[in-house]
């Protein structure tokens, strides 16, 4: 159990993990957690018992969402990516979809139901640390190109 | 032309993480998602104003991964293997059982294809080695 600051930083693959505060890693695996039990309980029977007809897509999508999850309580830095994906589509949503339905009235009859799971993605506000995220994704220079 | 068995070329990793053509074959996806998902993307602006939308938000939270990944492609790993596990997951327990059964989805064998066909790609692309070495082998993060 010698997690040392030397040990973690002599692999390239863990560079980050200095780079931002262990209460924030702990944030973060608390997250990932969330997602493998509530996403887990909320999707998984949905995706072992359904219609014969149904088309299945959006309940593949979230169960690799909670799939991948179980890699981020490992690796919560370098599954930062999905925490990503999770709050971008849920911004998408929110802004194309969610705000205007919710202000005008005209609402798809799973309007109650999604707008509180995803409206919880704004969690991912405090839980994405995103000075790193801008410097691992943003600043640091692209992979190379020759 | 390689004397050095650690050398790099444009096929070999050499002392890299992964070698250039497979950078180019995952940012080759990447543009493949971000040409193909576009589409999905437009309709965000113009849509009936009950419509779920879930679906087209999660494509459209896509459409922007595969635009960082054409930049940053082993960093974006995580969402190549998202790729491949929601299809997995939708060719198993969707797509064969209905294929299998002919009773189906009324857009099961468009699905069939594009979703189907999709994770021998992902099979592919992906840098298996580098997965095994940061996703499996690596030390987790720290715990304290």
């Amino acid at each position: 159990m010698a997690s040392t600051a030397a040990s973690a930083s002599s692999s390239p693959h863990q560079d980050g993990a200095n780079e931002v505060s262990l209460t924030r890693l702990y944030v973060m695996r608390v997250m990932y957690l969330v997602l493998v039990i509530g996403l887990g309980a909320m999707i998984v029977p949905e995706i072992l018992d359904h219609d014969l007809t149904s088309r299945g897509v959006i309940p593949s999508l979230l169960g690799a969402v909670w799939v991948l999850a179980f890699l981020g309580l490992r690796y919560p830095l370098e599954m930062l990516p999905l925490l990503m994906f999770e709050f971008v589509w849920k911004l998408i949503w929110m802004v194309s979809y969610g705000l205007p339905q919710w202000s005008s009235g005209q609402q798809p009859p799973t309007f109650a139901e999604d707008s509180f799971n995803i409206a919880f993605g704004a969690v991912l506000l405090f839980v994405i640390p995103w000075g790193y995220a801008k410097r691992r994704f943003v600043k640091r220079p692209g992979a190379r190109w020759s | 032309m390689a004397t050095d068995a650690r050398a790099q070329t444009f096929w070999k990793r050499g002392a890299e993480e992964v070698s250039l053509a497979r950078l180019y074959a995952i940012r080759a996806v990447a543009l493949l998602g971000v040409y193909g998902l576009f589409t999905t993307v437009m309709t965000l602006v113009d849509h009936a104003p009950d419509e779920r939308g879930m679906l087209k938000a999660m494509i459209s939270g896509l459409w922007i991964m595969c635009l960082i990944t054409i930049r940053y492609p082993l960093k974006m790993i995580p969402i190549l293997l998202f790729e491949l596990v929601w299809k997995l997951l939708w060719l198993f327990f969707f797509g064969i059982p209905q294929w299998w059964t002919g009773v189906g989805s009324p857009r099961l064998g468009e699905d069939l294809w594009s979703i189907g066909a999709f994770p021998l790609v992902c099979v592919l692309v992906i840098p298996w080695g580098y997965v095994w070495r940061h996703y499996i082998k690596e030390p987790a993060e720290r715990w304290r």
